[in-house]
């Protein structure tokens, strides 16, 4: 089927009773790209993913994979879809081998090309000479390795990625990125769900940031970042420091917060040039000397923050609130 | 790449055996099959049967009817929810069959493992006890039609959201051991008052236990023809309220 859209969702809610998860939010995800689906814990990051993929029936409006309806091309859509959920859902008394060769005839794959597809892609996962081994002895980042190697057996044009890296060790985590990114290349594209800011930063190519169950933006990381404007900064680190210092800086012209982080103050303003100019006086009226100044653009962890709204809570608070 | 020429029909069924193989290796051997699939009904029979006069032969059919109704319906109650708990249910959720398949393969599996324990007792009832197969086409019907609506009867109950087999089992333990007691197990539906009678009728697991004594030359209450008119409607009654109740859970979902 033609379209230029892998993904397109509509009017997509799902409701728990008077629970609304998912709040008849609307995106589309264009073929080729990888797009970064990011929200705090009970976002409804998890449940949108499952109705996208066919697990949980929403209850209204539709979702196409590839311009199939999940819910009345169910096949159609399922054959063009591979799924990595959070946790890494292989056969553990299967083994490698055996894991692969199963999910190929859950897709009616041939025989021979099954065997032929298990091969290449145990080898270019690097798990081919253990193939014959049972995956419960397998460590947590091979098993990630063997489910996104069993997602990609039915050669599917769309990847859905659920927290990939989360919980793996740094180089996992490499090989698994690394993984993702020539995938892409190659032309699949990859819906991504992470709570890892910085990784959805350098591998997506559009983020939507879902709060309470909607969607609070989708853009570009980098046009996500110039839509909080007001969080741009200016970094400033001392040699020595007064003991009025942060309360000296936070009575700057245009600046709106302070915060200390280890040896440097970060002063959020919408006017960085003019911080810039009332930091370098306070620095010279009080003779104090300047070994970092640097202007900061809004990260997406801001963006993030900004939008959903959360903030850092003590365990007390977390404790009040339960 | 799919098979060349494959119907919509056959795919299904490739896959469901696919399922069913798959749940034949990975689970069978499981301690939760082996306890309630083959000790369960085996102890129970042998607290029911030990000391009493009744000469062993006649006992087979009960053996029989236990074994195919344990096991048949031990495999859904084991599978599914180990499944949901490592997500690999899922699996077959977002793979291109329907749910009729997936749930067509889980019936498999229970139906091979109730009749693979079954031909136990059949053996030994035959070569330690001299039972003999008077109508083998009754005993192939009540093997058949028990099984499957036994293992549909597991895979429904395993439509309860649980993530462990307990959560299954007890509730299906609340069904099965009564069921034990109102079905002419260890006494015949023919000296049962007439109520009895009536309640006893209901219960698939009476058709299961005359079916198999009228295999083994005994008498049947209610007749081979009302037997396995019985279990095949609850076969079918089983395994359409299994697909309600797994089609209700992804609504949930």
């Amino acid at each position: 089927m033609q379209t230029e859209h892998a993904i397109v969702a509509s009017n997509l809610t799902k409701k728990y009773g008077d629970l609304v998860a998912v709040d008849h939010i609307d995106f589309e995800v264009k073929k080729g790209e990888i797009f970064g689906f990011l929200g705090p814990n009970g976002a409804g990051k998890t449940t949108t993913i499952r109705m996208l993929t066919g697990v949980s029936i929403p209850t209204e409006g539709t979702a196409k994979i590839m311009g199939y309806d999940i819910q009345r091309q169910t096949v159609e859509a399922k054959e063009q879809m591979g799924i990595v959920p959070d946790i890494s859902n292989v056969y553990s008394e299967l083994s490698a081998w055996d894991n692969l060769i199963f999910t190929g005839r859950l897709y009616d794959m041939p025989k021979a090309f099954r065997r032929s597809r298990a091969e290449e892609l145990l080898k270019m996962f690097g798990l081919y000479e253990r193939r014959n081994e049972k995956v419960q002895g397998f460590s947590r980042g091979m098993k990630r390795r063997i489910c996104i190697a069993m997602a990609l057996m039915n050669q599917s044009s769309v990847l859905f990625l659920d927290e990939p890296t989360s919980g793996l060790d740094v180089q996992s985590v490499l090989i698994i990125r690394d993984l993702i990114r020539k995938l892409n290349e190659d032309g699949l594209t990859i819906f991504l769900t992470t709570h890892n800011i910085e990784e959805a930063s350098q591998m997506c190519d559009r983020i939507a940031i879902i709060n309470h169950g909607k969607i609070a933006a989708i853009d570009t990381p980098e046009k996500l970042k110039r839509m909080v404007e007001s969080l741009q900064s200016v970094e400033v680190a001392f040699e020595a420091m007064l003991p009025d210092t942060l309360k000296a800086l936070e009575e700057l012209p245009s600046v709106s917060e302070v915060v200390r982080q280890g040896d440097k103050f970060r002063l959020f303003t919408n006017d960085p040039s003019s911080v810039l100019a009332s930091t370098w006086n306070y620095v010279q009226s009080n003779d104090l000397k300047l070994i970092t100044v640097n202007t900061v653009g809004p990260s997406l962890e801001d963006v993030f923050v900004k939008l959903t709204g959360i903030k850092p809570t003590t365990a007390d608070e977390e404790t009040e609130k339960a | 790449m799919k098979n060349k020429h494959s119907s919509h029909v056959g795919r299904e069924v490739r896959v469901a055996w696919a399922i069913t193989t798959k749940d034949m290796r990975t689970y069978y051997t499981r301690p939760p099959s082996i306890m309630f699939g083959i000790l369960f009904p085996f102890s129970l029979f042998l607290s029911f049967s030990i000391g009493r006069s009744t000469p062993v032969a006649t006992l087979i059919p009960v053996l029989i009817a236990q074994t195919l109704f344990f096991s048949s319906s031990s495999i859904g109650p084991v599978v599914i929810p180990s499944e949901r708990a490592n997500q690999t249910f899922d699996r077959f959720l977002t793979s291109p069959v329907s749910l009729l398949a997936i749930l067509a393969g889980k019936t498999l599996a229970g139906i091979i493992y109730g009749v693979g324990i079954s031909v136990i007792p059949i053996l030994v009832g035959m070569v330690f006890f001299g039972s003999q197969i008077a109508h083998i086409g009754a005993l192939i019907a009540c093997m058949a039609l028990s099984s499957l609506a036994f293992s549909a009867m597991g895979i429904m109950f395993a439509s309860i959201p649980g993530q462990t087999p307990g959560q299954v089992m007890m509730p299906l333990n609340f069904v099965r051991i009564p069921l034990l007691f109102i079905s002419g197990v260890y006494t015949p539906v023919g000296v049962l008052p007439t109520w009895m009678q009536f309640v006893s009728m209901l219960s698939p697991l009476t058709h299961t236990i005359e079916l198999a004594r009228y295999a083994l030359g005994g008498e049947t209450f209610f007749g081979p023809f009302v037997n396995i008119t019985v279990l095949a409607v609850y076969a079918v009654v089983f395994l359409c309220a299994g697909i309600r109740f797994h089609i209700m859970n992804q609504r949930k979902e």
